[in-house]
């Protein structure tokens, strides 16, 4: 697991794979990944149709700097896979997971399917994602099924919803344990947890810019870090959201300033006030955390600029052609 | 409820390595001082600050406190050997994270009484449930043990990096409340926190938060919390002790309810406009028994101060 | 797979002979006669004596109906009450497989007594306790007899020693954990209304239908009803309305011109149409058909039942 470095997961737009200008405009949003989906958004008489399009499209997809990703169908995973699992692929999702024995079962294909076609062992990662109860009732047996999960959450949305037999948007979280019992799984286990903080949302809007950014805003306070949509439109708020603030940056630096002094002291902790006058707790936990602040923003900073150059790269080659 | 008497709602952590705090903490009216061997004693000063628990084993119960001593697994062998002496009520075991891990210091503990000359199975455990893994293992945890007490979310907060939604709800935080005082509950033993909410962190909320999250933790299960500071202590005996108005409203039902049964076979009577069923007589039979331990508990700890005879509780 | 339909399940005790005698006109899905809350033991005897004529009273209209044993005397309770017409019981205090298992075991026995189907006789646990919420899978996985499981919450706020109606809402964890362990083990799980309403007196039929909504948007699959008022704005809750069926017949349409075009998402009145909005669709117009089915029966034999009155001396 440790070998293969953490890929970003900010923003991302799932699109059905059929709609050939959706691929290939997608790569200029500047997603951090996009994915391919085999799944819902495609009708079932052009399942095959779509299968023969993973292979060619994981170049496009990637043209930009985005990292692809397919998410394949639950029923047909063996045939899905063996379209999907190519060279320059990040992820595979796979929707309703539900027992240890599908994950298993995915991970050795994989791995046939690595060796097979020159893709570094371990390298494809497996979404799990919990949309069901049983998913839900089997979580931590799921996540330790294989290596290849290395973030994990869900157990909300339209799946989840359909499953419970409640509606979606009704003013109130309807999901809270399922929604804990994922992310206490993830964190037992030792894997990156993602999860939505509860935030009223009556209309079911999956374009609105304003709200992408105040829901990645929420989720990075809470120390979350992966989003995802299916509107162009969310997908600068949710990059921007997931990316700690220059303020949060120059906090974080005091933070560890006065925990530098603390250290000297003996004491463990101790009550001050920050810059703004606000009352501030310093310790080694407020240290820990500003440590992993400015390493995330690092690695955010990073991610941007490779996929910028990306970009530019792309653009250069388009004129220089005409 | 936990077939469980004792009444334990305030637990004041005293950082050991703090003559002054542990010289003072009998003076808080706390209903159970936590000799800190782990969180709030900085690495260099724990063995200085192992030597000086048995000393002050006593002092600290000079108002009517119990005594229990946090010990960090890591360091099992040092920090038990350091608390287990006559006068100690239990042990607060942090970052609990296995029944194995439970089993080992159980054992511990029992050759360590034997020969100290302790009563064996006298000493009793708080389990800190603070990271996921000990949170996901939780059951096996609280039923590791005869000796476990109570079980505790301690500083999960902090430990699994915890942060504040938008509602000031800390994320996860309530999640993990309910299924603490789930596991506690149906392990027999007694759930203990506080609902903290944005922005007290972690345990450190002025009293008027205190009290706030005390109510808060008690509506859902809670019995009582940890705290480290001296004024925090009186919030939480408050918070955790039911309100008169609670108890007059118990008194009225408990009299509604023997009349209706005393009177026929009714299976509801009317109270307040509510319907009366026997388990909601109950719950408040339970508010009415709980008032009645903890002014037992309080005349024993008024008494102790004053240094008259202690009633025995 | 057909669905089954039990919005409303009316509680009346056993000794309230008025309610036996007119609980079958309230259209209720199911009528669960309850020889446990408020019967002293004294009373018992007679209620037992009594209780076949009473399930086949409340049980002429169509609905199903069930008897709510004492835990200490499950045997006798259901020696009392076994005959065709009884749908199920509902087991108090669940707490283990065992528990279930032995309840198993006299049902079977009593049926085959009694000459009844065997395995036709239903178990509802009801959890009411810790143990019963954190042990859940093993409860409603120990008997196929089980198809419903219920979480009666003012149980489990005594158990807790809590008093409920509290805020923050000490249940979400509990409530959560039946509805998703019970779902995916294909077993509907249902709610007491009486602690989600409280006060019913002053609550309007609207006021009740929001209630029951909610509680179907928890997840439970019908609620049990303390009173008779609730019986019909539980069954309008649960029962998708026609202007619901309406919308999602044409969803379904717009879908399938969809799929037939090529694509597997369309717009119609404001939304997107795909997959998951039509697989709700589906379940809308599924539930819808079998309350209808459901409500018919009902209705057939209501009206046997309301001429057999009539005519009979």
């Amino acid at each position: 697991m440790a070998d293969h470095p953490r890929r970003l997961k900010r923003s991302g737009l799932t699109m059905p794979i059929v709609t050939e200008r959706f691929i290939n405009n997608a790569w200029h949003r500047g997603c951090d990944f996009i994915n391919m989906d085999l799944e819902d958004s495609v009708p079932p008489n052009l399942k095959d149709v779509a299968r023969n399009l993973v292979r060619q499209s994981i170049p496009v997809v990637n043209k930009g700097g985005a990292d692809a990703v397919c998410r394949i169908n639950h029923d047909l995973m063996e045939a899905d896979l063996n379209a999907a699992v190519w060279p320059g692929l990040m992820m595979v999702n796979y929707p309703k997971a539900e027992y240890a024995h599908e994950i298993r079962r995915m991970d050795e294909i994989i791995t046939r399917l690595e060796a097979e076609r020159g893709i570094r062992p371990g390298a494809i990662e497996i979404g799990a994602n919990i949309e069901t109860a049983v998913g839900v009732a089997n979580a931590y047996e799921i996540v330790s099924a294989s290596p290849r999960i290395r973030d994990f959450g869900g157990a909300s949305g339209y799946d989840m919803s359909r499953d419970l037999g409640v509606e979606m948007f009704v003013g109130f979280d309807q999901f809270v344990y399922g929604k804990g019992e994922v992310e206490l799984t993830a964190r037992a286990l030792g894997v990156e947890p993602h999860a939505a903080p509860f935030t009223p949302n009556l209309t079911g809007s999956v374009s609105d810019p304003d709200r992408a950014f105040a829901e990645a805003d929420a989720a990075r306070r809470c120390g979350f870090r992966i989003g995802g949509g299916l509107h162009p439109n969310v997908v600068e708020p949710q990059n921007r959201g997931f990316t700690p603030t220059d303020d949060e940056v120059a906090d974080a630096h005091w933070v560890l300033e006065q925990y530098r002094l603390l250290s000297r002291s003996g004491d463990t902790w101790i009550q001050t006030e920050d810059a703004t006058g606000q009352p501030r707790i310093i310790d080694r936990y407020e240290a820990a955390r500003a440590q992993e602040l400015l390493q995330w923003r690092a690695l955010c900073e990073e991610r941007d600029r490779e996929k910028s150059e990306a970009i530019s790269r792309v653009r250069a080659a388009e004129e220089h052609a005409e | 409820m936990p077939a469980n008497d004792k009444i334990r709602r305030s637990w004041l952590l005293v950082p050991m390595s703090r003559p002054e705090r542990v010289l003072s903490a009998h003076q808080a009216g706390a209903d159970v001082v936590i000799l800190d061997l782990v969180e709030f004693v900085a690495e260099p000063d724990k063995p200085a600050a192992r030597e000086v628990v048995a000393a002050n084993l006593s002092a600290v119960k000079a108002g009517g406190a119990e005594v229990f001593v946090q010990i960090d697994p890591e360091l099992m062998l040092a920090d038990l050997r350091a608390a287990v002496w006559p006068g100690l009520n239990g042990v607060v075991v942090s970052r609990a994270e296995s029944a194995e891990q439970i089993a080992q210091i159980d054992a511990t503990i029992s050759s360590l009484e034997s020969e100290r000359g302790l009563l064996p199975g006298s000493v009793e455990m708080v389990a800190g449930l603070e990271t996921a893994p000990g949170n996901h293992n939780g059951y096996e945890i609280a039923t590791a043990s005869p000796r476990n007490w109570g079980l505790t979310l301690g500083r999960a907060d902090l430990i699994m990096d915890l942060r504040p939604e938008p509602s000031g709800e800390i994320h996860l935080m309530q999640y993990l409340m309910q299924r603490l005082v789930t596991i506690a509950a149906a392990a027999g033993k007694t759930p203990l926190g506080a609902s903290w909410r944005h922005p007290d962190r972690g345990l450190l909320a002025t009293p008027a938060n205190t009290l706030a999250a005390a109510r808060r933790g008690r509506a859902i299960g809670f019995k009582g919390s940890f705290c480290v500071l001296d004024n925090q202590v009186a919030p939480l005996n408050e918070g955790f002790t039911p309100t008169g108005v609670e108890v007059a409203a118990a008194r009225a039902v408990r009299q509604a309810y023997s009349d209706a049964t005393e009177s026929g076979t009714i299976a509801a009577v009317s109270h307040d406009g509510r319907i009366l069923t026997a388990d909601i007589a109950r719950q408040y039979a339970n508010v009415l028994a709980l008032s009645d331990a903890i002014a037992t508990r309080e005349m024993f700890k008024t008494a102790a101060v004053e240094g008259r005879p202690v009633p025995v509780p | 797979m057909t669905i089954l339909v039990r919005r409303s399940n009316l509680m009346v005790p056993a000794s309230q002979h008025r309610m036996i005698r007119w609980a079958w006109n309230r259209n209720a899905d199911a009528i669960t006669i309850d020889l446990q809350d408020g019967i002293p033991d004294a009373a018992l005897e007679t209620a037992r004596e009594t209780l076949q004529s009473a399930v086949a009273q409340v049980g002429k209209a169509g609905a199903e109906v069930f008897v709510r044993v004492n835990a200490a005397y499950v045997y006798a309770d259901v020696a009392a009450a076994m005959c065709r017409d009884l749908r199920g019981i509902v087991l108090p205090g669940a707490e283990s497989r065992q528990h279930v298992a032995e309840a198993d075991a006299i049902l079977t026995e009593l049926e085959r007594h009694h000459g009844v189907e065997l395995g036709s006789t239903e178990i509802i646990p009801s959890i009411e306790t810790a143990a019963g919420v954190w042990h859940i899978r093993e409860i409603i996985t120990a008997s196929p007899r089980i198809r419903q499981v219920c979480i009666d919450e003012a149980e489990l706020a005594a158990s807790l020693g809590i008093v409920q109606g509290a805020d923050p809402d000490p249940f979400v964890y509990a409530r959560g954990r039946l509805c998703i362990e019970a779902t995916a083990a294909g077993v509907q799980p249902i709610a007491v209304a009486d602690p989600m309403g409280l006060s019913t007196e002053n609550l309007s039929h609207d006021d009740l239908v929001q209630i029951a909504t909610d509680a179907r948007n928890l997840g439970f699959k019908g609620l049990v009803c303390p009173h008779l008022n609730w019986v019909n704005p539980v069954n309008d809750a649960y029962t998708p309305t026609e202007s619901l069926v309406d919308y999602y017949t044409q969803v379904r349409e717009v879908f399938a011109q969809a799929l037939a075009a090529g694509t597997a998402a369309a717009p119609f009145a404001g939304r997107m149409i795909d997959v998951p909005v039509d697989e709700w669709a589906k379940d809308v117009l599924a539930m819808s058909a079998a309350c209808a089915a459901r409500d018919a029966e009902k209705q057939t034999a209501h009206e046997k039942a309301r001429i057999w009155q009539e005519t009979a001396p």
